[in-house]
C-alpha cells in the first residue's frame, strides 16, 4: 500500500522495521492527531496475532502491545487494578482501537495504562530482528514523549507480576469531566499486608511531571514494618515524598497538582491503617 | 507490494489507492462521497464522525486508511437500510432527539453498537455507550429515552 506495511506476521513486521524508518501503527489515536511529514509510512501491527494475546501463566498477566482496551475490559484474565483504569479512559469508540502498547509507547505522563504498569513493576518485552530484551517499564521512560527504544525495536509484550497485579489496590484520576478526560492528577497504589506486617508497598503518580512518578527507594521506606512502625515512619515518609513530587505548571496549577497528590497518597496511607 | 487497499464499505468492496496514511473520514466525505460522516473536531473528541469498523464503533478520524485494509465499515448511509436503523429514527422522532442533527449519525451508530451488545441497555449503559458523541442541542436525555424506547420496540432485532 502506498506510504504503509501491513504485515501479517512479526518475523515481516521486524524486518521491514529494520530497514525502513516507518513508524510502528498499534491503535492510531495518539498518532492520528500528529501532524506527520506527507512521505511518513506507518507500519499497520493490527494483523499480527502474535500482538494481540491475553493470558497468564504461574508468575505474570501477560498481554500484547497491541490489545485495545476494550479487548483488555473483555478479558476474564485482566487484573481489576487495570480494568479500573482503562474503564476510565476516553470513551468506548476510543478504548475499541487504542492499545495499550500504544499508550506506552507515546510515553506521556498523562498515559492511565501506564500508570498501572509502572506501580506493578510490569515487565516490558521488547523484540528486534536481533533479538529480545525485557526491561522493566520505569526503564523504559526517558522523559516527555522519550522513550528508550532502539531503531528497529518493537514493543511486543506487557508481563505484569501476579503476585502485585492482584493485591489490594486504589486507583484515583482527576479529570475535567467524566467521559474523555484527560488525567490532571492520577494516582494508583498497591499494598500487601499480612499479620500486621507491610510486605509490599508502592504508588505510583501520573500527569503531575515529564514522566509518570514511582519512588520504591521512598515505598521501601514502609516495608518490613508493622502497620504501629509505619506510623512512626509516616512522618518521614511523607516528607520525603512531598519533596520528590515537583509538579509542572500545566492549564492546572503546580500547587493544586501536589496537594491532590499528597491527598491521594494520605487517604492510601489511612485505607491500609496507617 | 499491492498498492491498493480493499474493504467494504456498506456491503459492497471497493477500493482505495490513496495514502495509507490518510484519515478514513476524509478519505469518507471526500472520495465516497459519504457526507453523513461529519467532521466535528478531527480529535477523537466529539463523535461526530463515528462509524462502525468490523462491527465496532469507531472515530473515523482516528483511523488511518492501511488500518481498514479488508475491513468492513459502515456508514450512516449504509446504516440507513436497516430495519434496526428504521425503529432508531421513529424512536428519536418521538422524543425530538434531533434538533441541529450535526451528532445523530455518530449518535445512532453508537445506539446500534450499544444496542447491538446489550438489547435492553439501562440508561447508565446508554449514557456510557454514548460518552464519546457531544451533543450541544439536546442535553442528552432526549437522546438516552429514544434509545431506550428502540430498545423496547426494537425487540428481537437486537
Amino acid at each position: 500500500m502506498v506510504n504503509g506495511y501491513a504485515p501479517s506476521g512479526m518475523r515481516e513486521a521486524l524486518d521491514i522495521l529494520s530497514k525502513t524508518s516507518a513508524i510502528p501503527y498499534a491503535g492510531g489515536t495518539d498518532l492520528m492527531i500528529q501532524e506527520v511529514p506527507a512521505d511518513t509510512n506507518y507500519l499497520f501491527l493490527h494483523r499480527i496475532r502474535d500482538l494481540k494475546c491475553i493470558t497468564v501463566d504461574a508468575e505474570y498477566f501477560i498481554c500484547g502491545a497491541c490489545c485495545t482496551y476494550t479487548e483488555l475490559l473483555n478479558s476474564r484474565h485482566t487484573p481489576d487494578l487495570l480494568k479500573e483504569a482503562i474503564a476510565r479512559i476516553a470513551a468506548p469508540a476510543i478504548r475499541n482501537t487504542a492499545t495499550i502498547g500504544g499508550n506506552v509507547a507515546n510515553a506521556s505522563p498523562k498515559a492511565d495504562a501506564a500508570l498501572i504498569l509502572m506501580v506493578t513493576d510490569t515487565l516490558v518485552r521488547i523484540q528486534s530482528k536481533n533479538g529480545v530484551r525485557i526491561v522493566p517499564i520505569s526503564d523504559l521512560y526517558l522523559g516527555r514523549g522519550q522513550i528508550d527504544l532502539l531503531p528497529g525495536e518493537l514493543i511486543t509484550e506487557f508481563w505484569m507480576p501476579n503476585n502485585r497485579a492482584h493485591l489490594p489496590h486504589s486507583y484515583e484520576k482527576v479529570g475535567g469531566r467524566k467521559a474523555l478526560a484527560i488525567s490532571r492528577v492520577s494516582f494508583a497504589g498497591i499494598s500487601d499486608v499480612s499479620d500486621g506486617q507491610i510486605t509490599h508497598f508502592a504508588t505510583a503518580f501520573g500527569a503531575v511531571s515529564d514522566v509518570i512518578i514511582r519512588r520504591p527507594e521512598l515505598d521501601a521506606l514502609l516495608i518490613g514494618k508493622s502497620i504501629e512502625e509505619a506510623k512512626v515512619a509516616k512522618e518521614e515518609y511523607l516528607a520525603k515524598m512531598d519533596e520528590t513530587l515537583v509538579p509542572i505548571q500545566g492549564r492546572v496549577s503546580a500547587a493544586y497538582r501536589k496537594a491532590v497528590c499528597m491527598n491521594f497518597l494520605e487517604d492510601f496511607l489511612a485505607k491500609n491503617g496507617i | 507490494m499491492k498498492n491498493e487497499i480493499r474493504f467494504f464499505l456498506n456491503e459492497k468492496e471497493v477500493v482505495y489507492t490513496g495514502s495509507a496514511t490518510a484519515r478514513l473520514l476524509d478519505v469518507l466525505r471526500n472520495e465516497f462521497e459519504l457526507t453523513g460522516v461529519k467532521c466535528g473536531c478531527k480529535e477523537g473528541e466529539c463523535g461526530a464522525c463515528c462509524v462502525l469498523l468490523n462491527d465496532q464503533l469507531v472515530n473515523s478520524c482516528m483511523v488511518a486508511m492501511g488500518f481498514v485494509d479488508g475491513g468492513i465499515v459502515v456508514t450512516i448511509e449504509g446504516y440507513r437500510k436497516t430495519n434496526q436503523f428504521r425503529v432508531l429514527d421513529k424512536a428519536f422522532a418521538t422524543t425530538a432527539a434531533v434538533q441541529c442533527g450535526y451528532c445523530i449519525p455518530g449518535m445512532i451508530l453508537a445506539a446500534e453498537s450499544i444496542l447491538s451488545r446489550n438489547p435492553h441497555p439501562t440508561a447508565e449503559t446508554i449514557r456510557e455507550g454514548i460518552s464519546g458523541n457531544l451533543c450541544r442541542c439536546t442535553g442528552y436525555n432526549a437522546i438516552v429515552k429514544a434509545i431506550e424506547i428502540a430498545a423496547n420496540e426494537g425487540e428481537g432485532l437486537w
